[in-house]
């Protein structure tokens, strides 16, 4: 199989960004993304976008509103979709293209424009990414489905809703050094604990955000990695795994088997081990999806998530550092673009280039992206050789 | 009875049916007559030996509390408009939801309206029933046993 590597990144600021429509956001991550590689767009062959919601883009082909606004055409591109976890089913396309052969660069692109719907509009676009027949009618949320998988994961392991609020004062801590955040400051743990209940174990500070932004970048094959490159970044396993549509047709309600199923193979591929990982990007879309992540990966034993955050061994220099750039909780979580933006932050990890928040000699990374509700889950692991 | 008054947007199925079961006070499932697999939600279709000839059962109505929220921030659908009069407010207050496994792979969403969300465990014994509100739409509701 032909190897595949990470040779340019690009990343456009996350937030509000009532400045800029959809295709302007792509521009703003693409020409990051060739400055980077020193790259010119005649030089890519093929192109995926990542987008997740139709109704945040006002349209069926919003990959078409992408290469027409940077002048992509007539070279191919087309749209993924995976919920929140659209930016990694983008990633995983692009790199399927290269070792096809069907394409030696490819720009892999993710996107939201989430803020042009009203807040209460988005959530329910993304509550009726649960079951539409099924669960929607009983007012199910995505903070709502995460927030019984909280009471299950207490009621059985004695999780503390402190210790959820944690994850949200890490998160807060590096989104603050991170430039490329929506939220660039830090919270208190009275803070967190005492705001307001968005859905009942879940507050304020335990939910990621409604997000704008656009992050992009270019995958090449082995021979033209080396001559692009000097520090490329290898995609050395991909993982992918699925799950029951509703919470309750679930094996387990405290752990998400599509997580341990891509976790699985994605190990195998790499030939590693979750005490391998030197620094991980996790989908905390919630602070309980996290503490579930933990566990789902392997970097501590079931029911001790919510212990490894307590003992702050997520922290960079604690045994495995996790969203050490904000996290979907503080940089945003604009959902076609966070699965892409979750390898920007593992590439600048494994070249030594993540400034303040740089974790010492990182040599292999993992990103861990989830779709709704745990319906879908992408895990790549990268090397820096 | 038009499924759309229990599933408020999706009209169109083959397990139609549930919806005026429902309205006539059952909560029902289906069966696969070949190898004997059940569905709640009712499937007309059977993944496990991909068959389609299914019959309709009544499940248990009574089990343990699997799971439960109560949801502050709802979605657009559910949400409370303010009144237009100046100076008036309306107070929210939601209702609780929770998923009661009534058997072993059946579990039962539903609205818990008779409860403060901080006095439900999971592990409750509830019973899940039909219920029609004011509207005429229909749903089901747990309750403690």
């Amino acid at each position: 199989m032909r190897k595949v590597a990470i040779v340019g990144i690009g990343h456009g600021k996350f937030g509000v960004r009532s400045d800029a429509s959809l295709r302007e956001l792509v521009f703003e991550a693409v020409k990051g993304c060739l400055d980077d590689s020193g790259l010119s767009l005649r030089e890519v062959d093929s192109m995926v976008t990542g987008v997740a919601g139709d109704e945040f883009s006002f349209g069926i082909q919003p990959s078409a509103q992408v290469h027409d606004y940077i002048g992509f055409h007539p070279k191919p591109n087309f749209r993924v979709e995976a919920a929140c976890a659209t930016g990694s089913a983008a990633l995983r396309t692009g790199w399927m293209t290269i070792t096809s052969g069907l394409a030696d660069i490819v720009l892999v692109v993710g996107v939201e424009k989430m803020t042009e719907v009203p807040t209460s509009t988005a959530t329910e676009i993304m509550g009726r990414a649960g079951d539409a027949t099924w669960e929607y009618p009983f007012g199910t949320t995505f903070p709502g489905y995460y927030a019984m998988i909280a009471n299950a994961h207490m009621a059985e392991y004695g999780t503390t809703e402190e210790q959820l609020a944690r994850v949200a004062v890490k998160n807060h801590y590096y989104g603050s050094l991170n430039p490329y955040a929506q939220m660039q400051k830090e919270i208190t743990l009275e803070k967190a604990v005492t705001s307001f209940t968005v859905a009942y174990p879940l507050k304020l500070y335990d939910c990621s955000l409604i997000t704008d932004g656009a992050a992009a970048i270019l995958l090449a094959s082995e021979e033209k990695a080396k001559s692009i490159s000097k520090k490329p970044v290898w995609v050395a396993g991909l993982g992918c795994g699925t799950d029951a549509m509703r919470l309750g047709d679930r094996k387990s309600l405290t752990s998400l088997e599509a997580t341990r199923e891509a976790a699985k193979i994605a190990y195998k591929m790499a030939g590693v081990g979750p005490s391998d990982i030197d620094v991980a990007t996790v989908h905390d879309c919630f602070t309980i999806a996290e503490v579930v992540a933990y566990e789902d990966l392997g970097f501590c034993e079931k029911g001790e998530g919510g212990k490894l955050i307590e003992a702050k061994e997520t922290y960079v220099g604690g045994r495995i550092p996790v969203n050490v750039d904000g996290g979907l909780k503080s940089k945003g979580h604009p959902l076609g673009a966070t699965g892409v933006s979750m390898a920007i932050e593992i590439t600048k990890q494994l070249r030594g280039e993540a400034d303040q928040r740089q974790v010492k000699n990182a040599e292999i990374g993992l990103t861990h992206n989830v779709g709704g509700s745990g319906q879908v889950s992408f895990i790549h692991i990268f090397r820096r050789q | 009875m038009e499924f759309k008054n229990f599933s408020l947007f999706i009209s169109q199925t083959k397990v139609n049916r549930f919806a005026d079961d429902l309205a006539g006070g059952k909560i029902m499932s289906t069966l696969c007559k070949k190898c004997g697999k059940q569905y709640y939600p009712p499937q007309a279709d059977c993944p496990s030996c991909m068959g389609s000839d299914m019959e309709w059962k009544e499940i248990k109505t009574e089990g343990k509390l699997l799971t439960f929220t109560k949801i502050h921030v709802p979605p657009e659908h559910f949400a409370v408009r303010q009144p237009l009069m100046p100076f008036s407010s309306i107070q929210f207050e939601p209702c609780p939801i929770g998923i009661l496994e009534v058997e072993k792979g059946l579990p039962v969403m539903g609205w818990i309206p008779k409860m403060d969300v901080k006095r439900i465990k999971v592990g409750m014994k509830m019973k899940a029933s039909p219920f029609t509100l004011p509207d005429g739409k229909i749903t089901i509701v747990l309750e403690v046993v």
